[in-house]
């Protein structure tokens, strides 16, 4: 029974369709159309979370620039007031390879810290919550996917999209590459590391790989880096499968307007929205789920919420 | 039953596409670290003070420019995409900006937390040095010794980042020339604590007027002192010279300084 918090529904039958009296707009008396329009521009946790996103990002260039020991590093590997943290797919292909080649011995106290800092940090905000709230690559994508979307709507370019899978064979292959070639690879790829880098660093380059990625997401799939190919974001994934903080989706809110599932990045974990596939009066989002709000924000009737998984009857 | 097959045939071919593209970024790292493996031996490319060898340098350091961020005269920068796989790695370019021991404590070794910059023969040299001066000394507090004192010293004397040769050809003293000036012109950036420098900091070498009737630099800059380099008399002729020796730490003050418009003090990374 305790476990039944962990499981998403999905497999047991799904429940009818709200007939017309039980949706939300019957309720309030007012057309489906105008329902669905209702919260348009409101914005309060896109706000929120760019500010969030952009203070933190700025604290790490401030704390170079004027040397403050605040939040030293980059994104990479990090020191929070003089406290490591550690990026857990760069940690993870470190550990690959120096297991293998028997220099996981010399690794320091620091980064084993820093390493079980960051993911303790990151399971209790929500896993992919670390894309959204703090990777600087999502920021761009998030404002270039306009872009994309723009040209889509103009039917200017196709929407090509892959297996939502193909983020492990990445994640799997990049461990290997790194273990065979004894270097990290991705680290030379990473356009969150170089925009990073870039920005605390200064320019170099590399950007011009991530303007060519941001650009292949623009013209033929939209968030592509992100949906499909970035180990961190899957790593993250990983340890968020039994994070606490998600968000909650009321079907007796729900108008299935799929307004949520049109701005979501990763459409897949809001499956339930849909008209008749609901299997719960309640759902959560999975570990995919970057608990960016936009969904929150978007949805008509406020059918979805951020909850803290398990907590609900205490707080 | 349908729909499965389509998402698994989906599957197959996009994770075909990603196992061919992971290949090529493989054999490219590949290719990319063989032409890197030689050319990077560079005086111009020296690893920070304790890097450990150059295999396990490239998977350990995750490039999180911590190093960068702690050095106070800001000698240690992040390699650029034009270094291939060495992309976001550290180096340090002592023509531009000398690693100069004014942190007094390896600072940069310290704070890496992959130890790819290894602390550990620091740690052990300078507890090493400081029982060694402490031998016999039954009250410290009334002793000449400063434990911490001989621990700095003995902690930057073990630093090998490579090693300093004279090109004759243009070393002034080798041609029994002197120097008067500004060694690198008003312009230049770089910063040093100098040996006879009355404050605790680095401050600019294009503060300090030189006037030597035969240019010895490298010899009285130095931060090692007479361990690493001294200024003898040819055995020849009896002109004086700067020599190299082996207790150099290869931090590259000497090139810093040197006046000549190409160095003629090079540091030579060494080789493990």
């Amino acid at each position: 029974m305790a476990f039944d918090i962990l499981k998403s529904g999905k497999n047991k039958p799904p429940l009818k369709p709200k007939p017309v009296e039980e949706m939300p707009h019957t309720k309030l008396g007012i057309e489906y159309k105008e329902w669905c329009n209702s919260h348009k521009t409101r914005h309060k946790w896109r706000n929120i979370r760019w500010t969030a996103l952009i203070f933190m990002n700025l604290l790490f260039v401030v704390s170079f620039a004027f040397d403050l020991s605040i939040l030293e590093g980059s994104l990479s590997g990090s020191r929070l007031i003089g406290f490591y943290l550690m990026d857990p797919f760069n940690a993870l292909q470190v550990l690959a390879v120096s297991s293998t080649t028997g220099y996981i011995v010399h690794l320091t106290m620091n980064f084993w810290i820093g390493l079980f800092t960051i993911l303790l940090f990151w399971f209790f905000l929500g896993g992919r919550t670390y894309c959204s709230w703090m990777c600087p690559y999502h920021f761009l994508a998030e404002n270039m996917e306009k872009l994309h979307n723009y040209f889509v709507k103009k039917k200017m370019i196709k929407e090509h999209s892959f297996h939502i899978g193909l983020r492990f064979v990445f994640w799997i292959g990049f461990l290997i590459l790194a273990v065979v070639t004894q270097q990290l690879v991705f680290e030379d790829l990473n356009v969150v590391g170089i925009t990073s880098r870039a920005m605390i660093y200064g320019p170099g380059l590399l950007l011009l790989w991530v303007v060519g990625v941001l650009l292949f997401e623009i013209v033929y799939s939209k968030r592509f880096w992100c949906r499909y190919v970035c180990p961190i974001g899957t790593t993250w994934s990983l340890v968020g499968k039994l994070s606490p903080l998600t968000i909650k989706f009321d079907l007796d809110k729900c108008g299935y307007c799929r307004d949520c599932q049109d701005v979501c990045l990763v459409p897949h974990e809001l499956w339930f929205v849909q008209r008749g596939k609901a299997t719960q009066k309640v759902h959560y989002t999975g570990s995919d789920c970057t608990r960016c709000g936009l969904c929150i924000d978007t949805c008509g009737g406020n059918a979805l919420t951020y909850t803290i998984k398990g907590w609900g009857a205490v707080l | 039953m349908a729909k499965k097959q389509i998402g698994r045939r989906e599957f197959l071919i996009s994770g075909g596409i990603a196992v061919g593209a992971l290949a090529v970024v493989g054999t490219g790292a590949h290719y990319l670290d063989v032409a890197r493996s030689d050319k990077q031996l560079r005086q111009d490319f020296l690893r920070p003070p304790g890097a450990i060898n150059e295999v396990e340098f490239m998977y350990g350091c995750i490039k999180c420019g911590l190093c960068v961020q702690i050095c106070p005269v800001q000698a240690i920068k992040l390699a650029g995409a034009h270094e291939g796989l060495s992309y976001g790695t550290p180096y340090i370019d002592v023509r531009e900006q000398a690693c100069d021991f004014s942190c007094d404590a390896m600072q940069c070794v310290e704070t890496c937390p992959t130890a790819v910059l290894n602390f550990i023969p620091f740690k052990e040299a300078g507890l090493a040095a400081v029982e060694k001066a402490t031998e016999g000394v039954v009250d410290l507090r009334n002793s000449d010794i400063n434990p911490f004192e001989v621990q700095k010293v003995a902690m930057k004397e073990t630093v090998r980042m490579g090693k300093a040769h004279v090109i004759k050809d243009t070393c002034l003293a080798h041609q029994g020339k002197g120097f008067k000036g500004i060694s690198r012109g008003k312009d230049f950036e770089g910063i040093y604590r100098a040996p006879d420098s009355k404050v605790a900091w680095a401050t600019p070498l294009k503060d300090k007027e030189f006037d030597r009737e035969i240019c010895n630099l490298c010899v009285t800059e130095c931060p090692i002192g007479e361990k690493a380099i001294v200024f003898e008399p040819r055995r020849r002729d009896g002109k004086m010279r700067p020599r190299v020796l082996e207790g150099c730490t290869g931090c590259g003050v000497c090139v810093m300084v040197c006046p000549t418009e190409k160095p003629s003090i090079v540091v030579e990374p060494i080789k493990s």
